[in-house]
């Protein structure tokens, strides 16, 4: 009977060419458009990390200004990095089942061999508990230990694009390669890590690239490392060394921490609240005690990872939807109005209101999908415009299996909504009744 | 002949009219509303920056090795870069305008750390800066040589005794009181003197409500990255850039050339998402009007198909060819103004949501009659054939298959 209804279904659309493509096109353009956005703000307010996303928190703490808050916008907030000093103490008290300091600076790297000119790159300057604390899978080695860490050892872990650039792909562990005039050891070449969003660091937009490589933290005093991030300062201090700067107030450096569990997040809170007590004692911190912590997603939240137009697009795409649907729906009464007489004939010949109705969803359906699958297709070209538009990095404009099969989804489910009513009403023609006037 | 006939007609088979009617109003609430939202991006993409952006080539340098002397080098590329025919001049910034990078501070009028500071982007360049970015001074004086200092980042080398402003940031300042003179102090409450005033000059970060407020203080950052500004004659930008970079390359090794851009593209750069919002925005409007006009025009072919009987019998009882036109587009004109009517109510909605959940600029109310007024055209000219297509049925059509 399903076959049967199929070939019905097809025999009726190519009766009306037309009137089913602009059918078509009509769900196919909606799907597309509505699919391109949703992707996108999927991709965007996806959870980068699921696994740990609940255990893995920002660390922030309120050292700004006695005077006035941090952001006037949002006064209640500390300042989304911390001082140097103060990241250096975190991290010797090592609090957490992990913690991590970093910031973002860039080097020159100085390529062994004649003829190959040296160029800059960027680099994430972290403490070793970065790679076990936001699963960063490794092609070659592994990340260095805490030991090289006390030391200051210049090592390196090189992600799989530069390792490609530098040693055409090949194991370059053990390697040696001069950055900035310093002789490094490759320790790791990290595997494919796109991040989306770049949780651990969404500070000048949520969907950088992970940097080009990754240095020990603390190398900065050795190597007068600056950040090419964002500082902020509001203290009017001399700094006329970098050690100077290392201990002034502004804040540059990104503070993570790993628990045990998200029930550990108060006990952390307190040991905050005890180091920040202390430095009150030695005068700094004057404001109210203001430390909070935020677990990954809600530090996407706080950096309003997803963009606002977006949010707009999502919204004005979907009311696009309803429009392309509202046109199926006018085109389908008209076109079942034009079949008044098939389907009188049929019902006179024996067929139910059941079958003339399962008839009418089966070829609501061939159209809800065949849309379906050309407006994917539609979506799959928009996001490559977006990609071209927004110069976005590879993360955010793939469309993965969830997004096909909902794009599917919500073309077929709003093709058979569109159609149900079209449906009822041509089984409500009594049979026999368009006969007589034949 | 009045709207009686054609109301009963609409009303006779309503669900038709109204889904029209309904597309019409949700069509009206996006469209509208995503105009406001182009304009708007429009007007701030084409602002006037105030700066000669087609003729200015930006140049990033950065040095490395032990030998690099940083304020040699700059020293001798910008003396490289003015010696190139049709250069015109070349200064080196610490910050690059429209770049979205920048360095900020804040200023005060009087030495008094509990008042809010005015917030203003921070420039440094020497006696070349102004002319290398084709800014213009209104008042006052440009920065003589010997005001211009080598400064290194990390090293605070104290406050330079004049500063220039922007005439935006005089305003926030001083409000009516003439700037020209007035002292400013810094955020350590140390203190400058206003020499000049620039009319106008957009800062670093195109989003920023504070865009024109920019303070410059003379001197030459010697900075790990260096930035250097180059304005060139009309219409050579394009031959020159390359040029610079295989003369500074050439020039010293121990240096790495990392760009050398427009400062038509850094701008670009900066306002792509407001280019990309433009042009998503723009086709989805496109993709809308074309799908309602195609409708409209379908149900009013299907209309007229349904009720050629009907036609035919007007015209036997003496409608003439201009009553049957009439009756089709008024008949039209009826739903497209029901669905306007309710697409005002609908659009209203549509930017109050965006108000409050995002804050976008409240819509100008003027955009509706204009969205109406836009329709009524647009559902007319989609009519206009099966309208004619109607008054074609010839008188003769009543009279058969009776």
């Amino acid at each position: 009977m399903f076959k049967y209804h199929v070939k019905l279904a097809l025999k009726s659309m190519r009766r009306n060419p037309i009137m089913t493509t602009l059918m078509v096109a009509a769900i196919a353009v909606g799907i597309g458009v509505s699919m391109t956005t949703l992707t996108i703000y999927y991709l965007m307010s996806g959870n980068p990390i699921p696994a740990k996303s609940d255990v893995l928190f920002a660390v922030t703490m309120d050292s700004w200004d006695p005077l006035r808050p941090f952001d006037d916008d949002f006064p209640e907030r500390a300042p989304h990095q911390v001082t140097y000093h103060d990241a250096e103490r975190l991290l010797s008290l090592a609090k957490g089942k992990r913690q991590v300091a970093m910031f973002e600076s860039s080097l020159i790297v100085e390529p062994a061999g004649n003829g190959v000119l040296p160029f800059e790159a960027s680099a994430r300057v972290a403490s070793s508990d970065f790679f076990p604390m936001f699963d960063v899978p490794f092609a070659y080695g592994s990340g260095w230990d805490t030991a090289a860490d006390a030391a200051a050892e210049p090592v390196v872990v090189l992600t799989k694009a530069l390792n490609e650039r530098l040693f055409g792909g090949t194991d370059s562990v053990g390697s040696r390669l001069t950055l900035s005039g310093i002789r490094f050891q490759i320790v790791g070449v990290i595997d494919t890590w796109e991040p989306t969003p770049r949780f651990y660091d969404p500070i000048e937009s949520g969907f950088e690239e992970v940097n080009d490589m990754f240095i020990p933290y603390s190398l900065t005093r050795a190597m007068e490392l600056q950040s090419s991030g964002s500082d902020w300062g509001w203290k009017a201090e001399d700094i006329n060394s970098f050690e100077q700067w290392l201990n002034s107030e502004s804040v540059w450096i990104q503070y993570f921490v790993e628990l045990d569990s998200p029930g550990d997040a108060d006990k952390y809170l307190a040991h905050l609240d005890a180091y920040v007590n202390d430095q009150k004692r030695l005068g700094r911190f004057e404001r109210p005690l203001n430390n909070n912590i935020y677990d990954v997603m809600e530090w996407m939240e706080y950096h309003e990872v997803v963009a606002t137009d977006t949010r707009v697009l999502v919204g004005l795409s979907f009311m696009f939807l309803i429009v392309c649907l509202i046109s199926t729906i006018a085109l389908l009464l008209t076109k079942f109005v034009g079949k008044k007489a098939e389907i009188s004939l049929r019902r006179a010949l024996g067929a139910s209101r059941q079958v003339i109705f399962n008839q009418q969803i089966v070829e609501v359906a061939v159209i809800g999908f065949s849309g379906g699958l050309i407006g994917l297709l539609l979506s799959v070209f928009g996001l490559q415009g977006i990609k071209f538009l927004y110069e976005s990095p590879p993360g955010l404009a793939r469309l993965d299996w969830v997004m096909t099969f909902t794009a599917i989804g919500i073309a077929v489910t709003s093709g058979v909504i569109a159609g149900l009513y079209p449906a009822w009403r041509v089984c409500q023609i009594p049979p026999a009744a368009q006969l007589k006037a034949q | 002949m009045g709207f009686r006939p054609m109301i009963s007609s609409l009303l006779r088979s309503k669900t038709g009219p109204i889904l029209v009617a309904l597309q019409i109003a949700v069509t009206l609430a996006i469209v509208v509303n995503a105009l406001f939202i182009v304009v708007q991006r429009s007007e701030k993409m084409n602002r006037d920056p105030g700066i000669d952006v087609d003729n200015v080539i930006v140049t990033y340098v950065r040095g490395f090795g032990e030998d690099f002397d940083v304020v040699n080098s700059i020293t001798n590329d910008l003396d490289l870069i003015k010696s190139i025919p049709g250069v015109v001049t070349a200064s080196v910034l610490n910050q690059v305008p429209l770049s979205g990078s920048g360095s900020g501070t804040g200023l005060r009028t009087v030495p008094d750390e509990t008042i809010d500071s005015v917030n203003t982007a921070r420039y440094r360049w020497d006696e070349n800066g102004l002319d290398a970015l084709g800014v213009r001074l209104s008042r006052g004086r440009n920065f003589l040589p010997a005001e211009v200092d080598v400064v290194k980042p990390t090293i605070d080398s104290g406050v330079p005794a004049s500063v220039l402003v922007t005439q935006a940031l005089a305003d926030d300042l001083y409000g009516d009181e003439d700037a020209l003179g007035q002292t400013v102090y810094w955020g350590d409450m140390t203190q400058s003197t206003i020499v000049g005033i620039i009319d106008h000059m957009h800062g670093s970060w195109v989003d920023w409500s504070k865009f024109n407020n920019s303070v410059i203080q003379p001197g030459i950052e010697a900075d790990t990255t260096n930035k250097y500004v180059t304005r060139v004659e009309p219409g050579m930008r394009d031959e020159l850039m390359p040029i610079i970079e295989q003369k500074l390359g050439e020039s010293n090794r121990s240096r790495v050339i990392k760009s050398v851009r427009s400062l038509e593209e850094i701008a670009a750069r900066s306002y792509r998402p407001d280019f990309a919002m433009v042009t998503i925005l723009s086709i989805v409007m496109a993709l809308l009007i074309g799908l309602t006009a195609l409708v409209i025009v379908g149900l009013a072919s299907f209309h007229v198909t349904q009720r050629t009987k009907q036609i035919g019998t007007r015209r036997a009882l003496g409608a003439t060819r201009m009553h049957i036109v009439i009756q089709f587009m008024l008949e039209n004109w009826l739903i497209t103004t029901a669905g306007a009517a309710l697409g005002a109510i609908l659009t209203f909605g549509v930017a109050y949501w965006l108000e409050v959940s995002y804050s976008l600029t409240r819509l100008d109310w003027r955009y509706l009659p204009a969205g109406i007024a836009a329709l009524w055209i647009l559902s007319s000219l989609a009519a206009m054939a099966p309208a004619r297509r109607a008054a074609s049925v010839p008188p003769a059509v009543a009279t058969r298959s009776v």
